[in-house]
This record gives structure tokens, sequence and C-alpha cells, in this order.
């Protein structure tokens, strides 16, 4: 008698603690992926037709692609939740045979000058020539895409990433920088009072983002987390819209053909041509060395440190003594005129432009690169940025092309459940991250910032 | 720590019976959230100088009391003159919080408010150099000011956090620093701003009785030693006691009381404030029951049960938050 009692009171004490096998977190993870792979398996099979409403869910659930997505899904769950161990232990083993080398180049690394000097120069020598070494369509790929990309989302890094402020239009300030090279070399319609060289058009550009952010910034940074993503959401509309609709000012839909990057000196003259990728390559590589060596200083500065005070805890922050509507303008302003370089360079390396140039799935994008890379994290945003770009153009030859964005898709959700904090995550950022899960702080850049420990 | 501060306040604890000294002198302030009063006609004067405590009941408004005081809150009505000692008369009400701070007016929070994912020294620089002229130009460029800047915050950050004896954990994450540690570098951080005010709410919450001595030690010397004047919340009466040269009773959203710490002890409406009826006999023995439920109370909740009024957050607008 007296131990039935006293299994009813544990199984009452249980029920209250006891996490019920489905109740742990990784079946729900589980659920997601199948999900997911039942999602890419429709998306990625044949369309519907309006006359059989249940054709493409037939035919994709019959064939063998379900089972492949459903089998992928499966896998990836499995390998994660239960065989990281090995995979971990033997990423160990190969950092165990590496270690004594790499710490012996990481001591050298710190004592000897010629050594820094020396990794950096081969490292920058790859990615000044290891380039001329792909085909013409990868090197198109890299400049086009890649370079301008990267631009922008190390720029929004500075929005989203340090300052914490979820930006959906971001991509507005890069066709502002876009239009503003083709108003002041003399493509646009209207006429500019002087037509300027397209190097002297960026500290133009620069100004008008800067003052298009503080526009932007100045009546909405009351406004906190998804507020705030919806009037910038609300902003590239705007200027999307205008762009496209004010064709008697923009060229609209029709596009205008901008002059690509020259330079005339009178005496010597040089001008970048189509025929040669590399030349373009070798520029857009000076302007993001050149930003990312700026944000670097900026990031470890008092600017850095007051951005992540106001991220975690606004108040604290404002309370210390930190001036954060200044800050967070600040914030916009900056990554406002790095977008808008990158518009200028866009421009001025395709030669033409139109509205369609600007939708917001580039905004959106542009978001996912900076959280996949790792928000707050330049490294991070640099090759998520570069490997979110390369993906797509990649899988072009494996799948249907149309298709191509479903499977960013389906990496992010899986990446989102299982490396929230993106690739190569910044130091702070993931301490943030952890402090959330034990719920001791807020990390998340969209909702209210709660930031307190107790 | 600026040597301005310190030759003002040097004679600091002594200058508290000046009555024409007054740092702080709100009159009238009253605030209200909708239909309900936190604040009522609250009076407060604060010589250079001294120690002054804030006690009262829970829900009595010692927080909203400080929210107003620092720009958090805007209270409706009445006048807050604050006068820093290289003269001149600010109003604090209606100010925005962190021109309040650079004013030289600091606080800490009931509920520590740590910047979490930086380590101790960030914490400090940042409240160090909120005052330093750095741009962003001059720090991408890397301009001398601003490398100056950067080494004048950092030098002020290592003489405050060896101040309050935290030099040796400068480089952990301010999160993962002990509770006690973590009210000190939440000190630390107000002191910092080169305070001549420091607002200190309930620093002694959640802390062991070791670190409540050593905190006592710690108000003392930023009293004493940098001249700082200091308003102070607290429950536990041993230390307000020890450290308070005067004490300032509120109950309700009014002040009920004020006086010296043995004085307000014995006052009856204090009594009754706290006990709920008038105890008029003995009231010696009463004083030491109240001190001793409160150091009770205190152990008890190390988290913010306290007022209801906390919600120490919510700058005005629409992004006002709750604690």
């Amino acid at each position: 008698m007296s131990d039935a009692t006293k299994t009813t009171n544990l199984t009452v004490a249980q029920q209250l603690r006891e996490v019920r096998w489905y109740q742990q977190p990784r079946w729900r993870r589980l659920g997601a992926l199948l999900s997911l792979g039942l999602l890419m398996s429709m998306v990625t099979g044949v369309q519907g037709t309006h006359n059989d409403i249940f054709y493409a869910v037939r035919e994709n659930f019959s064939d063998g692609s379900v089972a492949v997505w459903l089998g992928l899904a499966l896998l990836v769950w499995a390998v994660r939740e239960f065989a990281s161990a090995p995979f971990t232990s033997s990423a160990r083993k190969v950092k165990g045979t590496l270690v004594t080398p790499l710490g012996a180049v990481g001591r050298l690394w710190s004592t000897e000058r010629w050594v820094r000097w020396g990794v950096i120069a081969a490292f920058a020598a790859i990615l000044v020539w290891g380039p001329m070494g792909l085909s013409r369509f990868w090197q198109t790929v890299l400049v086009d895409q890649i370079a301008i990309y990267l631009l922008v989302a190390v720029g929004l890094n500075v929005v989203i990433g340090w300052a914490g402020m979820l930006d959906l239009g971001f991509i507005a300030f890069f066709a502002i920088g876009a239009y503003s090279a083709a108003f002041w070399t003399g493509a646009l319609p209207v006429q500019p009072p002087v037509v300027l060289n397209n190097f002297l058009v960026i500290p133009l550009a620069v100004i008008t983002c800067l003052i298009a952010g503080v526009l932007l910034g100045a009546p909405t940074l009351r406004l906190r987390g998804d507020y705030l993503a919806i009037v910038t959401l609300g902003f590239h509309e705007i200027v999307y819209l205008a762009a496209k609709n004010l064709g008697d000012v923009t060229g609209g839909t029709s596009g205008v053909k901008v002059d690509r990057w020259h330079i005339d000196l009178g005496f010597w003259t040089y001008e970048w041509n189509v025929i040669d990728q590399m030349p373009f390559y070798w520029l857009l590589l000076a302007f993001i060395a050149i930003v990312v060596f700026l944000f670097i200083r900026l990031e470890h500065s008092k600017v850095g440190r007051a951005w992540t005070a106001i991220r975690e805890d606004e108040v604290a922050a404002a309370s210390t003594g930190v001036d954060t509507v200044r800050y967070k303008l600040m914030a916009f302003a900056i990554g406002a005129s790095t977008s808008g370089i990158a518009g200028v360079a866009y421009a001025s390396k395709v030669g033409y432009i139109n509205s369609e140039n600007f939708v917001i799935l580039l905004s959106i994008l542009v978001l996912s690169y900076v959280i996949f890379g790792g928000m707050g994290s330049i490294p991070g945003v640099l090759f998520g940025a570069a490997f979110l770009v390369w993906l797509p153009e990649f899988l072009r030859d494996f799948v249907d092309p149309k298709d191509r964005h479903m499977y960013l898709g389906a990496l992010l959700v899986v990446m989102m459940i299982y490396r929230p904090q993106g690739v190569i995550p910044s130091r702070r950022r993931q301490r943030e991250l952890e402090m959330a899960e034990a719920g001791t702080g807020g990390a998340d850049a969209t909702g209210p910032a709660s930031g307190r420990q107790s | 720590m600026t040597t301005d501060v310190r030759t003002d306040g040097g004679s600091a604890g002594t200058t508290a019976t000046d009555n024409g000294d007054l740092v702080l002198d709100a009159a009238g302030v009253t605030l209200r959230f909708g239909g309900v009063t936190s604040l009522n006609n609250v009076e407060l004067r604060m010589h250079r100088g001294e120690v002054l405590a804030v006690i009262g009941p829970n829900g009595a408004g010692k927080t909203s009391l400080f929210n107003s005081l620092t720009g958090a809150y805007t209270p409706q009505e009445g006048r807050i003159t604050y006068r820093p000692s290289q003269g001149g008369e600010h109003e604090l009400l209606g100010r925005k919080p962190h021109l309040v701070s650079r004013l030289g007016v600091s606080r800490t929070f009931q509920n520590i408010r740590l910047f979490g994912a930086l380590t101790a020294l960030e914490n400090v620089k940042i409240a160090a150099e909120t005052r330093l002229k750095a741009g962003p130009v001059s720090i991408m460029l890397g301009l001398p000011n601003a490398r100056k800047a950067e080494r004048d915050s950092d030098r002020k950050a290592h003489e405050v956090l060896s101040f309050v004896g935290l030099v040796d954990k400068l480089n952990e994450l301010a999160g993962s620093l002990s509770y006690g540690d973590q009210r000190r570098l939440e000190i630390a951080r107000a002191l910092a701003t080169d305070p001549q005010v420091l607002l200190l709410d309930e620093p002694a919450a959640g802390t062991n009785p070791t670190e409540k001595l050593e905190l006592e030690q710690l108000i003392r010397r930023i009293n004493r030693d940098l001249g700082v004047s200091v308003l102070l919340i607290e429950h536990d009466m041993r230390l307000v006691m020890s450290v308070a040269d005067r004490v300032m009773v509120l109950n309700f959203g009014k002040k009920i009381a004020e006086g010296t710490p043995s004085e307000v002890q014995q006052n009856p409406a204090v009594i009754e404030a706290y006990l709920g009826a008038v105890a008029e006999e003995d009231t010696a023995a009463v004083a030491e029951t109240i001190a001793a439920h409160e150091a009770a109370e205190t152990d008890a909740d190390t988290d913010d049960t306290d007022d209801t009024d906390d919600s120490a957050g919510g700058s005005d607008g629409p992004g006002k938050e709750r604690e």
C-alpha cells in the first residue's frame, strides 16, 4: 500500500517535471525537416493545372522524388541528432593532426612580422590573381553578383548585425546609389547640372544615400523590431515603384544605359570594357577591401560597442550616456552609404539599369546572406554572401533554373534549425544567443530587447 | 575620479549638514500612469556629498522616483533641479536619459542590466567614452584623436574597475560574473561616467553577507574618496542605517518622513507604514523587528518582485517595454 502511494506520488511529481519522449525538441525538428521534405518535393516537382487541382499532388507524391526528399530530411536529422559525436570527434582528430603546424604558424604569426605579412600577401595574391583561372561565366558571376552583393551585405550587416535593427528594404539604397550614378553620368532622361565621371559619382551617391538613410531613420527609429521592418519594407516599395513608374525621370522598366567605369585625364584614358572581367573584379575587390578594413576598425571601437549596448539593452545604454538615436541613425547612414557605393558599382559595371534590378526579392536575399553567414561577423557575412550567391548559379546546371531559390530556402530552413547563429558567427552574437537560450537575455534583433540577466 | 570632483567633494561627508548646498532639489514631483498616481507631490532635497537613503514598502514609488530623476519617466508636474559643483543649474525633468547621465547623474538598476555579451572592461568603456569626442569617420580612418579617445577610455575603465575591485576580471563576460560582481560592475559602469550624483537601486538585493559588507565599504569609499553624492534605495535596513547620512521614507507615492536614520526609525508614521498599525509603545523593539523583517525579505526576493512600478524601461514612445 505504502509502495503504491509512493509510486503515485512519484508519478505526480514526474508528470510535472518529466519531458515526454514526444515533447523532446528533436522530434519537433524531425517534424519540421519532414515537412520541409514534402514541401520541396511539391515545389520542385511538376506544376498543377486548373483542370485537375490534385494533379500536382498526385504526380509529385507518387514518383520517387518524394521518397528521396524525405530520405534526405531523415538523413540530415539522423546525422545531426545521433551521429554528430563521431563527426565532432573525427573533426577533432583532424584538428589534432593539424594543430601542431597550425599552432606553429599561429605563434609565428603573433611574433614574426614577416610571417604575418607573408600570409596576408599570399592570401591577397590568391584573391587578386586566382579568379583569372576561372571560366568567363564564373568570372561574370563573380563580378556582377558576388562582389556587388558582398558589398551590400557588408552594409546591411552594420544595420542588422551590429545595431540590431531589422531592415527589409535595404536594396532601396542600392537603387538610390545606382540611379545616382545614372543621373550624374547623364544617362537618365533628366540631365544633371554637370556630367561627372563614375568615380566622382561615388561621394555624391554616398551623400545621397546618407540623406536617404537619415530621412528614413529619423521618423522611424522610435519603432522597434517588426514595426521598423514594415516601415523599411514600405520604403523599399516606394523607391521601387518610383523607379518603375516615373519613366520620364528614371527610364522606368525599359531602363537606361549607363557609362561604364572609365578614367579620362586628358593625356591618359582608360576604359573598363566588357571583354575582360578582371579589371572590373580588381576594382570591386579594392572597394570591398577598403570598406571591410574601415568597418573592422569601427566594430572594435566606441561606435561598435555603443551599437552592441543598444542592441542588448537600450534603456541601460541610454542611462549609461549613449545617445541611442544618434547611434542608430549612424548605423542607418553608414549601411545605406555602403549600399549606395554598391549601387554605383553595379550600374557602372553592367552599364544598364532598369527598375526590375531592384525588386523586393533582392532585399530579402541580402538579408538571408547576412543571417546565413552570421549576423555581426564580417568574415561570416562575406562567406554567406559569396556562398549563397554562388549556390543558385551552381545549381543552374543541375536543377530546373526556376526552382533554384527553393533550394536556397531549404538550406536556410535547415540552417536555422541547427545553426541559427550562422556559419561563422560573431562572438558577441553567439554569446547573446546562448544567453537567450538560457533565458537570460534577448538576442533577437527583431524582438524587444530585454537584455536582462538575473 | 577626476580631480575636480575630488577637490569639490573632498570634505564630502562632513558638509552634509550644510543646508544651502543642494545638489538635487526636487519639488512637487507628481507622476501618474493613467489613474494610478505613482508619485504624489514628492519633495527631495539632497545635499552635496551626503548619502541619502530612500526607503519604503513595496510599491511605494521608490523606483519611480529614480526613473523620474534620470529621465526614464517624465512626471506630469514638478521640477527637479540639479546643481553640479562647477556651478549652474539644470532642470532634469523631461530631459533624455543620456543627457541626464552626461550632466553627472548616473544610476544602477534594481534588476541588473549589464550588457551580458560584452566583457566587464567593454561594459565600463561604453560608459567612459560617452563624453569623448571621436566620430565614426575619424575612427574608421584611425585618426590620432580617435586613438587617443580609445586610450583614454581604456585607462579610465581600468581605473574604475580597480576602484571597485574587479580589475582581475576585466576580460570576463559580464553575463558570466557572479551576482555580487555583476552588482559591482554595474556600479563601476555608473562611476565611469564621472557622476556627481550616483543613484543606487537596491544594490544589496540578492547579495550574500560578505558581499553586503564589501558593498557597504564601496559605497563609503565612493562617497568619501570620490566625493560623489549617493542616493540609495535599499531594503536592507542594517546597510541603510550604517551608510546613510539621512533617510527619506516613501509610502504610496508620498514622502512620509525624513531625517537621520535613528529619527526615522522612531517615527510613528514610518512604523505604521511598515507594520500597518500605529504602534506607540516600545518603538525601539519594533524598529528592530522591521530591520529583521527587511533583511529576511531582501534575502528572499533576489529578483524584481519588489516594486510593482518597476517598469524601469520604456523611454517614451511606442517602444515602451515591460521589465
